[in-house]
């Protein structure tokens, strides 16, 4: 038989959430309500098997375990004598096994992985029924998502995290508890904090960091923790000056080292463009920042005013007379 | 019998004569590159200006340059290598994968011994049809008329050492558990920073710019939808080849998407896509883009030109240009693209001119160019 | 036996076929065909018909064409065979019956004209043409040439059924023309001009005067019996001619009722696309080698003769009327006359067929002019005549390394069939260039979907048919036409699925480049390389009007089969009398100076 991990659907969903830009708020309604629509659909099945069983006969007596902990062997214990055929159906089980009515009826730890409702039912002459609800073991994984991998600095609301405690059979622990998430960019710690989980699922949102590099993000319940890493990298350009000077076939122009308003390096590779209009018309040079700065030759002649920009950032003009 | 023969042999003749004098007014295309000749005495002689020109075009076209080269005067101060290689191109041109596929002939001046024929040449190149104007200054020589080719002055470019130390970008596809979630890798944050949307000559045409507000390289592609009132799509078209599909950070690109036979009356809403994807790129080479000025070309069209500095230590076999005109709020007006056919060699600069819509030349109050590139072996 | 006596026999018909399956079938079993402009093609149709059996829509080009816009009696054939020994074989089997059924044929039909030694000498000249080499192995046209022979051997039953009223002649001929039809519909069009037309002719000099007397003193022309008159003369030849007309175009419309229903639906109105058959060969030296001296070869020698041979006998008149028209023609804008007389079917046919057609019907006026020189020069004529057909069969065979116009160089495709076959790249389309031929291949193997095809007739799409350009894969040899088709093509790459571009051709780089494609995967040591764009959804089926109906595929996969099996059932069931041949009255050894 196929076994189905239902809870898993949840977190593809969550998955498909954050990886999709879904906020993380929708993404932990998404997971919420598809838990509910879960639950909903074990109880309607469990008011319908118990209906059925009780209209056929309600002769024998079968009393079922009050909690059950996903993957712990339990025991049914039974009245009467005699054989009986016993049925037990679940989430992800569905077993059938001869059985002597008066004993207890074992039932084994890998019949009961999965979290969910559960039905035991026994037949001999007449059948009966009992449910009860297995829940998930301790959180032993996390499942983490952080976006986006790559951010600029001192970006209010850039960063966003939703992690997902599940057992070691992959339940989804609809009650981990509290789950704490830490961002560290460096040796500096931009954020601890705690945040209980709804419906399993916990969440959260923060301004970027100012300083550009890798920031880490761990979520942490108990023993267990995830980390991720997100790429902080420089922010538009600021304050972009140029200095220049002439030569014998044109101008020498380059920029001092370009930042971010945040002083971070703007990234080699990095396009910067020079324009320069003199009375032969306008020349531009698309130049990359190399080493922190960008540099570029250009043809012309006589006074030359020389502007700067990179992207929609614009830096100071230089003018350069023609008889230096 | 002998009437049948007659009959026959008459017919004949009297039908491959009509096609001859027919042949130069049918329009029957030829699949590949036109070669082969005319069957000995078959060919016009050279008995106007026109003929002459005419024979030379037909002889580039079908690559007979022996017979290109001896069609010119004695006074030419060109050898044939020289010659064949200003029609043919070098170093991976533009030129050198094009073809001449026809030409129209228009005489300038003339007299018994010397005339000016300007020619407008249709090339058919990988990325389009462009078309060239010409002079051919002719002179007569022992009753036939002869091209007179002048000797160009090539560049002559000395071996140099240019460092390139130029900044790349690659793809490094991660295992799927390291925690930088390589799979989940954003796509590069790219904006379209102006809109704008005008009727064309030929239809309607919707333009603007984009940038990449990444530190990572960006391929870019933008699509647009034309809405009608009832919002139905009316058509859906894309940048194509007027954009500069790999930007590096913070580069900014024109872009255009025509629209042909669609009137703008018709269009309540474009919808705008923009898609971004990450890509390997290099931020060689750096092609400088000099002397740029609005200007009249000699058939009085207005057009952007100026010329292309090659500022890297790689040559750039294929140039394209593709310029943004502002109006005086600075709304892009129009975009337009050209190709340049002769290859950029290192530190060296050749001219390019783009047309300006004769509708928009007036409004035009500033201009901004950028240089797309085909390098062979470096796609 | 004399060699004087040897050459004043006819040849047996079963040596001449025995002879064409000496000279063609080491060159097939070679697949030496496997190189031409359309092997491929067949190919690939073949292949559809192999596992669709009825089901003619086939969704691999054109994002989705009709293959009832092509008669399919050779493909289904292909097939079916196929099955056996695979598809490239199948195609070379195929062509072989069709190339030793050109011979009968040939023999057959030159009896109408000559008598059986000069049909026997027509048929062995007609295994050597250039023209027949020229289109099986540089064309590869398998449904010109198995129609031409089939119908070839369908217009003797029709000359025997108007002159004689034979039942069995008219229904193995309606049968054999069904099947010519279903071989290739163009053939059996334009047969009717150039080869039913003179034998109608001869059939009504024939009712009017059975023994021409102008004739009787030519051996070599076939000469009646007084008692084979006529029945009903004139008026019963005509009666006959339109019973036979009006049964084979009744049951043509029915066997290829779903091509005339697509041709309804979709008349050819795209772009004109240039060939160079269509060209002025006295202005092109590359197109008159290739289109005239190749196909024609020796046989140039022999024009003059054959002009005065078939101008001498006024029952040969008709045939060299044929023959000069098809020569004419085969000219193809060398003169105005097919242009005049096709209008814009001009733009649309090709012209090598014609010249093909020509040769056939020269080959009864050759077969005449062979037996006289026999007749004189006994061996040396035999040794001349020898070594022209097989210099003109071996320049043809030359020419197809020698020519400017043959196939590039044959690459592996099979990288770039794995290629598509693997990781899902079967969900989008692709186009090949620079492949050539090729693309039909990569085709046929892989499940992926293209927007191109190598099959002008089928295509819908308008960014082909606005185009004065065939295949895309060829973009660049139609000049600015197929570029901008090339272009337009890529602009809508998305809306089409196209996502792969598999390069062997280096001049489609820079517009790949411009347009946003990028090179991913290298096949071959660099002779191929697959470009992709990243912003391309999966392809979605495109919905088409030219997609057939159900009956329409029941009824093209069973009745141009089923033609063809009651043609060889009623061969079988219902074989050809011998005609007694009347006694020439001619001595043997004719010393008699020949008179050209």
């Amino acid at each position: 038989m196929r076994r189905e991990n239902h809870p898993g659907r949840g977190f593809a969903a969550a998955a498909k959430a954050a990886v999709g830009r879904e906020s993380g708020s929708a993404a932990v309604n998404r997971c919420a309500t598809q838990n509910r629509i879960r639950l909903a659909f074990y109880f309607c099945l469990s008011v319908a098997l118990s209906t059925l069983s009780a209209s056929i006969s309600a002769a024998q007596d079968l009393r079922a375990p009050s909690a059950v902990t996903a993957g712990e062997a339990v025991s049914i214990s039974t009245t009467g004598s005699g054989k009986a055929t016993f049925y037990l159906v679940g989430p992800g089980v569905s077993n059938k096994s001869d059985v002597a009515l008066g004993n207890e009826i074992s039932l084994r730890g890998q019949d009961l992985r999965d979290a969910g409702q559960y039905f035991a039912i026994l037949c001999s002459d007449s059948c009966h029924s009992a449910s009860f609800f297995v829940a998930p073991a301790k959180p032993a994984s996390l499942a983490f998502l952080v976006h986006p991998s790559r951010v600029p600095v001192a970006a209010s609301d850039a960063v966003s995290g939703v992690a997902l405690a599940f057992d070691q059979f992959g339940n989804l622990n609809l009650d981990p508890g509290t789950i704490n998430f830490q961002l560290t960019a460096g040796k500096t710690s931009l954020l601890s904090r705690d945040v209980a989980a709804h419906d399993g699922v916990a969440w959260f949102r923060t301004t970027s960091g100012k300083s550009a590099g890798p920031l880490q993000v761990v979520a942490s319940i108990g023993e267990l923790s995830a980390r991720r890493n997100v790429q902080e990298v420089a922010s538009e350009p600021c304050n972009l000056r140029i200095a220049g000077q002439r030569t014998k076939d044109g101008l020498v122009v380059q920029t001092e080292p370009v930042h971010d308003c945040a002083g971070n390096p703007v990234p080699d590779g990095t396009i910067v463009s020079f324009t320069a209009t003199d009375a032969s018309g306008k020349s531009t040079v698309d130049a990359p920042i190399k080493h922190g700065i960008a540099r570029a030759e250009i043809a012309a002649s006589g006074p030359v005013v020389v502007s700067v920009a990179s992207g929609v950032a614009m830096g100071n003009e230089l003018h350069i007379g023609g008889g230096q | 019998m002998k009437t049948i023969l007659t009959i026959i042999v008459v017919a004949t003749v009297v039908l491959v004569a009509v096609g001859l004098l027919g042949a130069g007014q049918t329009k029957s295309g030829t699949i590949g590159f036109a070669n082969g000749s005319a069957l000995p005495g078959l060919t016009p002689k050279a008995d106007t200006p026109e003929q002459a020109v005419t024979n030379l075009l037909n002889d580039v076209q079908k690559r007979r340059w022996d017979a290109a080269y001896g069609a010119l005067s004695k006074t030419s101060g060109v050898d044939e290598e020289t010659f064949r290689e200003e029609w043919q191109g070098s170093n991976g041109s533009l030129r050198t994968f094009s073809n001449l596929e026809g030409s129209e002939l228009r005489p300038v001046h003339a007299t018994n011994d010397d005339a000016q024929i300007r020619a407008r040449l249709r090339w058919t190149t990988p990325v389009g049809p462009i078309e060239d104007v010409r002079d051919f200054r002719l002179i007569r020589e022992g009753g036939l008329w002869k091209v007179v080719w002048p000797k160009q002055q090539v560049a002559n470019v000395p071996a140099q050492v240019v460092p390139v130390t130029y900044l790349r970008w690659d793809l490094v596809s991660g295992d799927g558990k390291d925690e930088w979630g390589a799979r989940n890798i954003d796509p590069p944050h790219v904006r379209i920073v102006s809109m704008n949307a005008v009727n064309s000559a030929e239809g309607s045409a919707v333009m603007g710019e984009v940038v990449n507000e990444d530190t990572v390289p960006a391929f870019v592609n933008v699509g647009a939808t034309l809405v009608d009132g009832g919002g139905n799509p009316i058509d859906d078209e894309n940048s194509f080849d007027k954009i500069d599909h790999v930007l590096l950070p913070k580069q900014i690109t024109p872009y255009r998407i025509d629209f042909p036979g669609i009137d703008l009356s018709k269009v309540k809403n474009v919808r705008m896509d923009i898609k971004a994807s990450l890509v390997p790129a290099s931020a060689d080479p750096v092609i400088g883009v000099m002397n740029q000025k609005i200007d009249a070309d000699v058939q009085g069209r207005s057009v952007l030109r100026g010329e292309l500095l090659n500022q890297s230590g790689q040559t750039v076999n294929i140039p394209h240009v593709i310029a943004s005109f502002y109006d005086n709020n600075g709304k892009v007006i129009w975009v337009s693209d050209g190709y340049v056919d002769r290859a950029l060699l290192p530190e060296t600069s050749e001219p390019f001119s783009v047309d300006i819509p004769r509708s928009l030349a007036g409004k035009v109050q500033s201009f901004h160019v950028v240089v797309n590139q085909y390098s062979l072996g470096k796609s | 036996m004399s060699t004087a006596e040897s050459y004043s026999r006819p040849i047996p018909l079963f040596a001449i076929v025995l002879v064409a399956l000496a000279v063609h079938g080491p060159l097939l079993f070679m697949q030496l065909p496997a190189g031409s402009f359309d092997t491929n093609f067949h190919i690939f149709f073949a292949s559809h018909y192999a596992s669709h059996w009825f089901d003619p829509w086939n969704v691999k080009w054109f994002a989705g064409f009709s293959q009832t816009t092509y008669p399919p009696l050779t493909h289904q054939w292909i097939a079916l065979l196929s099955n056996v020994v695979g598809l490239k074989m199948g195609y070379m089997l195929v062509q072989l019956i069709a190339v030793m059924l050109l011979p009968v044929g040939v023999f057959r039909f030159a009896k109408i004209w000559v008598n059986e030694r000069a049909a026997s000498y027509a048929a062995l000249a007609s295994v050597f043409l250039g023209a027949l080499a020229f289109l099986v192995y540089q064309a590869g046209q398998l449904a010109t040439v198995t129609s031409t022979a089939l119908y070839l051997n369908a217009l003797p039953y029709l000359y025997e059924w108007i002159t004689t009223a034979s039942g069995r002649s008219f229904l193995k001929g309606v049968a054999v023309s069904w099947t010519a039809a279903a071989a290739h519909h163009v053939t059996l069009i334009f047969g009717v001009l150039f080869f039913a037309l003179p034998v109608l002719w001869v059939a009504i000099l024939d009712a009017r005067e059975p023994v021409v007397e102008a004739d009787a003193h030519d051996p070599d022309v076939r000469v009646r019996d007084e008692g084979e008159r006529v029945p009903g003369a004139v008026r019963g030849v005509l009666l006959r001619t339109g019973a036979f007309a009006l049964i084979v175009g009744l049951g043509i419309g029915l066997v290829l009722a779903p091509y005339w229903l697509s041709i309804l639906r979709h008349p050819v109105r795209q772009m004109p696309i240039p060939h160079d058959s269509r060209s002025n060969f006295l202005l092109n030296s590359t197109t008159a080698i290739n289109y005239f001296v190749i196909p024609y070869g020796a046989l140039l020698l022999g024009i003059p003769f054959i002009l005065v041979r078939g101008a001498r006998a006024r029952r040969l008149r008709p045939l060299l009327f044929g023959f000069w028209l098809a020569f004419i023609f085969g000219l193809g804008g060398t003169t105005p006359l097919p242009r005049w007389l096709l209008g814009r079917a001009f733009e649309i046919l090709t012209f090598e067929r014609f010249t093909f057609w020509a040769t056939l019907l020269a080959m009864p006026l050759l077969g005449a002019v062979a037996v006289s020189l026999l007749d004189r020069f006994a061996s040396k004529a035999a040794a001349a005549m020898a070594l022209a057909a097989v210099a003109t069969v071996g320049a043809a065979l030359w020419w197809l390394n020698a020519n400017p116009y043959r196939p590039t160089a044959i690459v592996d495709v099979n990288p770039v069939i794995a290629f598509l076959n693997r990781d899902g790249h079967d969900s989008y389309r692709y186009i090949t260039l620079g492949l050539g031929s090729e693309l039909a291949q990569v085709s046929t193997y892989t499940n992926a979907t293209s927007v191109d095809g190598d099959y002008n007739s089928a295509r819908l799409l308008p960014e082909m048919t606005n185009y004065g350009s065939a295949q895309l894969t060829n973009a660049k040899f139609y000049g600015s036409a197929g570029m901008a088709s090339l272009r337009a093509m890529l602009e809508h790459a998305s809306r089409y699925g196209l996502k792969f571009v598999f390069v062997h051709d280096s001049y489609y780089e820079p517009l790949l480049t411009f347009a946003g494609w990028r090179k991913i995967e290298t096949f071959d040591n660099g002779e191929i390389t697959a470009w992709s764009k990243d912003d391309v959804p999966p392809a979605h089926t495109i919905s088409s009007d030219a997609m057939p109906a159900p009956w329409e595929g029941v009824l093209w996969g069973t009745l141009p089969m089923g033609v063809s099996f009651l043609a060889i059932f009623l061969e079988l069931w219902l074989p050809e009398r011998r005609r007694v041949v009347a006694p020439v009255g001619v001595p043997v050894h004719v010393r008699q100076p020949y008179v050209a």
